[in-house]
């Protein structure tokens, strides 16, 4: 598994100007991970986003989003912290 | 292990950006490698002339105008945003650097943390 | 290249519960970081996040009791748990010593979280091997 650059932790929806911040600044090795309302932002990262995008399954089964993994890799709470340990930086945005 | 403080919120209407500046100045009086970037509307932090007596606030230009000496290394403001509010360099804090806070900027720092 | 050694976490949490997903994030993925053999070295709350120390929180009986979530997840693993000073008076959370220095009506900081100041974040930033914030979404 390659290493990641930076994990970007976004919690945010897509309204919020921190979410396209976090695009703009997310490079090709790193890896965005969507929670909690930054999972309704979903195709907006993955048209956006030069590197992985990821979304966490609980957050997106709360709010009845449902996607093809295509899209993003869907993941749970022991991926979140294993991303946190193979990344150089967690940013939590 | 430089570390950067993001404030992009503005001053006076919520507390983010003050508590950011607590973390910055903790980690400068631990003798951690810390700079402070201002982006979005919280370039509007480094206005000259801010009176914020008028809402009972503690104004912080005095804090920022002391940050080298506290030992914070930079004060970074978006350039574009600083477009954005109108912000020409007269109207900017002494010692302000513009940068474009673009992924580059970023790497430069191990840690980048947000006070919330 | 798999590395499977533990590490050890700071988690900084600012997000309040019963305004933020925050303490629910931060919880499932400390649990998640125990059940994978990490450490959580401490957990420091910072900005409104000081209100999950609150021992008054009385949400309704159908709804997680955030604060008594965390401490008892706190006390089961001997996890020390920080509110931050300077946040935690500005929003009335106390424990009995500043109840006395402030000649205060009451105290309300729920065990097993102490308070104490931003020296506390900057301990973990240097010790843990990785520091994960929590923010509220507003």
């Amino acid at each position: 598994m390659t290493e990641i650059q930076t994990l970007h932790i976004l919690n945010k929806s897509p309204e919020h100007p921190r979410f396209a911040r976090c695009l703009s600044i997310a490079g090709p090795a790193d890896t965005i991970l969507l929670i909690e309302n930054g999972v309704l932002g979903l195709g907006a990262a993955s048209d956006r986003a030069s590197g992985k995008v990821m979304v966490l399954a609980p957050d997106m089964a709360a709010r009845g989003v449902n996607s093809s993994a295509e899209l993003a890799e869907i993941i749970d709470y022991e991926r979140m912290v294993e991303l946190t340990t193979r990344a150089q930086q967690v940013i939590s945005w | 292990m430089s570390t950067l403080i993001v404030i992009d919120q503005p001053p006076y209407g919520s507390w983010a950006g003050r508590e950011a500046l607590d973390m910055a100045f903790s980690l400068a009086a631990f003798d951690q490698p810390v700079s402070l970037l201002f982006c979005g509307a919280g370039v509007n932090w480094l206005r000259k002339g801010q009176e914020p007596g008028t809402i009972r606030q503690k104004s912080v230009e005095k804090n920022l105008a002391a940050a080298p000496i506290f030992g914070v290394e930079a004060l970074l403001a978006d350039g574009d945003d600083c477009k954005r509010y109108g912000l020409e360099a007269e109207q900017l804090l002494d010692g302000v650097t513009l940068v474009q806070a673009d992924s580059q900027l970023f790497t430069n720092y191990s840690h980048t943390a947000f006070a919330g | 290249m798999q590395d499977s050694s533990p590490f050890s976490f700071t988690l900084v949490i600012t997000g309040a519960p019963y305004s933020s997903q925050a303490p629910q994030s931060a919880l499932s993925f400390a649990e998640a970081a125990i059940r994978a053999g990490h450490r959580v070295d401490r957990v420091f709350l910072y900005g409104d996040g000081v209100q999950l120390a609150s021992a008054l929180a009385s949400p309704p009986s159908d709804e997680p009791q955030w604060p008594r979530e965390w401490s008892t997840f706190l006390e089961e693993h001997g996890i020390p748990g920080v509110a931050c000073i300077a946040s935690a008076l500005r929003r009335g959370l106390v424990d009995e010593g500043e109840q006395k220095r402030y000649e205060l009506p009451a105290s309300n900081l729920r065990a097993p979280f102490t308070i104490a100041g931003l020296g506390e974040w900057v301990e973990g930033r240097m010790s843990s091997s990785r520091t994960v914030y929590f923010h509220g979404s507003d």
